[in-house]
């Protein structure tokens, strides 16, 4: 229902209706077809889950290269488990580091750290933490304040999603079932939130809770789009649970998309 | 000043009368607020371990299993809300009042309600969390009664809900993830040995159980089962939780029966029905440089003991949940002229001590043996005149299960010690959990009396 508003008077419901702690679920049900559902595949970060939300016309296209020799995956043991230890030996990789075959760096967050003014809807449409195979999915992610997260469990063993905030209310619950799902919220903005699994120490996953729509995480071939962007000026951050942080500064105008390179190098 | 003191006797024994178990103190009986009297109370009585600050840092702290919490963090484990919330008051006051088992965490009874409460409003002082996010309580069920306990379906859960992938199959804490936890501050911990009621540190009443499930054990690796089993179905887990206890046999003198004829030579041989079994709980030796490196695994020994006019022998059985080649256990005895010296074996060896006779197995040697030793390392190194033992072991998920034989008056090695029937002996052991080499955890000294005990000796 919102979503038929201009974007001014949306943020402004936002504020009135939708903030303050009330629960989303009523846009939840009107919102559905208001947007694509990328979300629900599962292996895509939410980033691109709504593409339009952040009611600009620019964009920024960002590789995030590797320098150095890229450090060995180290081999799970997964055999303790015998759920786990079915998955095929090439799932059966650390995830801290994964250098792409084309010399980019996979699963580096990047996002608006400053200049993004304004309020933005909370989309009603879940991000999505899957676990699969005995792994996070997706590794990395982000999602906006108040947006709900489906933790959900396709293995049929016991997870445990033990989520470590230090700004938002942690939690560590238990899904000892295949197709268990649970609902959370982090009411903070935080950069990341990190999730683990206690029963399977190998496992972890990152969340941004930010503010705004305006983030990516680097794929395959290292690459990650900010886009919905008003035209202005940015400082954009690049995380990596490994490398830590770098920043950028880029200047947009309405309708332009601008490249920006991003370079980690190996310690 | 007599009113004053009165009043306290009168809450105190109160108190004591009021006080079954979980049952919380009403907030009606609260005093005001006194954050002064709180932290002199912190100070006096928490900061040793706790650290001055809260932090988690005090003196103590390296040397302890679990570490002590940092309470500024507002992380508490045993809670009757939400996993992540804080707890209520009341469950603070009952983790003071009560204190946790198997940890250095004693209960503070002796203290006052009243400062007890002061001691609530400080902790939470310490932390931003109580400002910043209400308490949660999980909705729980009644109790449905032990009449009602289903313990088909308590078993059903346990499997379906994968309490064993860490308490293992039979609650012995070695389930295949068990080694691996850490704890939030990465330090590695252990999960609960389930048949060790007296152990839980959050207790073993159903009713704290079924709040663990629900809850979870905020900073260990234990989720909150909340949305994943009913709060009914929870009561029904706590009772199969309850089923798997082992009543710990805690003699202060552990009888030791004569048998005529043959010895039983094997662990499951039927003569041992009839003998009365003794729990020894064991405390881990500190590494070198004070600090724990691993948690420790063994927590107590149970032991049987029979004998002929010649020679004893005794099943041992403890809990290890992975099996290893250093895994060892050794009996202890004094020599008869050292029987007042090595008051402790946490201090042994001490300058000048003597030599204790060490009966030794390995589950890595063929065979066990018996010699006088002046440290540990010379019964695992096996230095000195040593005697052949007859021994025989068998592991099952999770427990070693012992048969060792010694001779009641040994002639080798020179000076070891003499059992005599009717007389007092003193027993210890050491237990070697062959995973970490350098754990050793020791039990006190325990009387065995072999012969025939007056059934009414008042």
């Amino acid at each position: 229902m919102c979503q038929r508003y201009g974007m001014s008077l949306l943020a402004v419901l936002v504020v009135i209706g939708c903030g303050g702690g009330q629960p989303q679920d009523a846009a939840a049900k009107t919102d559905r077809t208001a947007s694509p559902e990328p979300a629900m595949h599962l292996a895509q970060a939410p980033a691109q889950a709504q593409p339009a939300s952040g009611g600009g016309s620019a964009a920024v296209n960002v590789t995030v290269q590797f320098e150095g020799a890229a450090p060995a995956r180290t081999k799970i043991k997964m055999d303790a488990d015998p759920v786990c230890r079915q998955q095929p030996a090439a799932a059966m990789e650390s995830e801290e580091v994964v250098v792409n075959s084309n010399g980019t760096l996979k699963n580096v967050f990047v996002y608006v750290k400053d200049g993004a003014t304004g309020t933005f809807p909370t989309p009603s449409t879940p991000a999505t933490l899957e676990q699969s195979g005995c792994w996070y999915r997706p590794h990395v992610f982000g999602l906006q304040v108040n947006q709900p997260l489906d933790i959900v469990n396709s293995d049929a063993t016991l997870h445990n999603i033990n989520a470590k905030p230090t700004t938002n209310t942690p939690f560590n619950i238990a899904q000892p079932v295949k197709g268990m799902k649970t609902t959370k919220k982090f009411a903070k903005p935080e950069v990341m939130v990190k999730f683990k699994c206690n029963v399977h120490p190998w496992m972890s996953a990152y969340a941004a809770v930010l503010t705004h729509p305006f983030f990516g995480v680097s794929d395959e071939q290292g690459a990650a789009a900010v886009i919905g962007l008003p035209a202005g000026t940015y400082t954009l951050e690049a995380w990596h649970e490994t490398y830590g942080t770098q920043t950028q500064t880029v200047t947009v105008a309405d309708g332009e998309t601008k490249s920006v390179a991003f370079t980690f190098t190996a310690q | 000043m007599t009113c004053r003191l009165s009043r306290h006797l009168i809450v105190g024994v109160a108190a004591l009368v009021f006080w079954v178990g979980a049952r919380p103190v009403s907030a009606a009986e609260r005093p005001a607020r006194d954050l002064a009297a709180g932290k002199a109370a912190y100070e006096q009585s928490c900061a040793r371990c706790h650290g001055v600050d809260g932090r988690g840092d005090g003196v103590d702290a390296k040397r302890f299993y679990p570490r002590p919490r940092d309470l500024t963090m507002g992380v508490y484990k045993f809670r009757s809300t939400a996993s992540g919330t804080p707890p209520t008051d009341e469950d603070v006051f009952q983790t003071i009042t009560r204190g946790l088992p198997g940890s250095n965490m004693p209960d503070w009874q002796h203290l006052s309600e009243e400062t007890r409460w002061q001691l609530v409003e400080y902790l939470k002082s310490l932390s931003p969390v109580f400002d910043q996010t209400a308490p949660e309580p999980v909705p729980i069920a009644d109790e449905p009664g032990p009449a009602r306990a289903d313990l088909a379906k308590g078993k059903a859960l346990y499997t379906q809900l994968g309490c064993a992938l860490c308490h293992g199959a039979q609650g012995r804490a070695n389930g295949p993830s068990a080694a691996t936890l850490v704890d939030d501050w990465g330090k590695p911990i252990r999960p609960s040995n389930l048949t060790q009621g007296w152990n839980y540190r959050g207790w073993s009443a159903s009713r704290d159980v079924m709040l663990r499930v629900l809850t979870g054990i905020d900073g260990a690796g234990m989720p909150s089962y909340t949305g994943a089993v009913s709060p009914e179905d929870a009561w029904q887990l706590a009772y199969y939780v309850a089923s798997l206890h082992e009543p710990p046999h805690e003699h202060r003198i552990a009888r030791a029966a004569h048998v005529t004829g043959a010895l039983p030579q094997t662990v499951d041989d039927p003569a041992w029905a009839a003998a009365e079994s003794t729990l020894v709980r064991l405390r881990n030796a500190v590494s070198s440089d004070g600090e724990w490196v691993d948690p420790p695994t063994v927590s107590a020994v149970s032991f049987q003991v029979l004998a002929n006019e010649d020679i004893m022998v005794l099943r041992v059985s403890w809990d290890d949940p992975s099996e290893d080649n250093a895994d060892a256990l050794t009996l202890l005895l004094k020599p008869e002229a050292t029987r007042g010296d090595v008051v402790t074996l946490h201090a042994w060896p001490y300058h000048g001590a003597p030599r204790l006779d060490v009966s030794y197995w390995s589950a890595g040697r063929a065979e066990a043996f018996e010699l006088l030793a002046s440290t540990f390392e010379d019964a695992v190194e096996r230095r000195g005149a040593s005697v052949v033992l007859a021994s025989a072991a068998v592991y099952d998920d999770g427990r070693w299960r012992l048969v060792l034989q010694r001779p009641l008056q040994p002639a080798f090695p020179a000076g070891a010690a003499v059992i005599t029937p009717e007389l007092f002996a003193p027993f210890a052991f050491a237990v070697w959990d062959g995973g970490k080499p350098g754990a050793r955890a020791v039990s006190p000294w325990v009387d065995v009396a072999l012969g025939p005990v007056q059934p009414h000796s008042e």
